[in-house]
């Protein structure tokens, strides 16, 4: 399923957009190093971290999406980044756990 | 042998622009058909590279050269020096400050990582003067 899609599906709020990707598999983490070195790519990334940083390693990682969760929204330099950058910010109410089982469900991953 | 030579200043005042140098090698690595998992490696060893430089030596500057066959990185900063390199490359030894880890860094993985990713890795400190990091990855 592409991006925008499960933005629709899932209610998710779009705080940034970028190239419609199909989201073929999924990473939880906030540990910089751990997600750039292991998260897959075209995955959705779901995190808690939002931070400039983020944008980063969203970028090198080829992510196809941010997914902030628990209600986190993203600060001004990380909006700013990813708008740039042409990268998805989706924003999630619950935590990562259930975020994470809902992508799952949504996609098909 | 001829090269692309690519050069960087690593802006140590914020994070707003780290990781740019590994973007921009990303992206001249695509273009050039290096193929995706050499990509992945050296935009991992880069980047853990860059941010070391804005965590701890206020910046440096960063020297790509690109062969055919492989990448040459250089990341050169003028910052503390690293006492003990044989503790600082151990996994989960950090010396990031707690606002740092806030910030989702501070595990103590970047030199690992480096090491990791990297076909060479090369670490010449000096207490007080500054660190040049050396990283060969072959395609």
């Amino acid at each position: 399923m592409n991006v925008k899609r499960l933005a629709e599906t899932a209610g998710y709020t779009v705080f940034t957009e970028g190239e419609d990707r199909e989201i073929e598999s999924g990473y939880c983490g906030d540990f910089l190093s751990n997600i750039i070195s292991r998260a897959p790519d075209s995955c959705a990334w779901l995190t808690v971290m939002n931070n400039v940083n983020v944008a980063a390693v969203a970028t090198l990682i080829d992510c196809a999406c941010i997914i902030l969760c628990e209600g986190v929204e993203p600060d001004g330099p990380l909006k700013a980044r990813a708008e740039m950058q042409g990268i998805w910010i989706l924003g999630a109410k619950q935590n990562v756990f259930e975020e994470t089982k809902r992508v799952a469900a949504v996609c098909g991953i | 042998m001829d090269c692309i030579r690519l050069e960087y200043d690593v802006d140590g005042e914020n994070f707003s622009s780290a990781g740019n140098a590994s973007e921009s090698v990303k992206r001249t690595l695509k273009q050039m058909g290096v193929s995706a998992a050499s990509v992945r490696r050296v935009a991992i060893a880069m980047y853990e590279g860059e941010i070391n430089m804005v965590i701890h030596a206020h910046g440096g500057r960063a020297e790509a050269e690109i062969y055919p066959d492989r990448i040459d990185i250089y990341l050169k900063d003028s910052g503390p020096g690293i006492a003990d390199i044989d503790l600082a490359m151990k996994a989960g030894y950090s010396t990031a400050t707690e606002n740092i880890r806030s910030l989702g860094f501070g595990a103590g993985m970047g030199l690992p990582n480096m090491k990791k990713y990297s076909d060479e890795m090369r670490i010449d400190s000096t207490v007080g003067v500054g660190t040049t990091v050396f990283l060969r990855i072959n395609f």
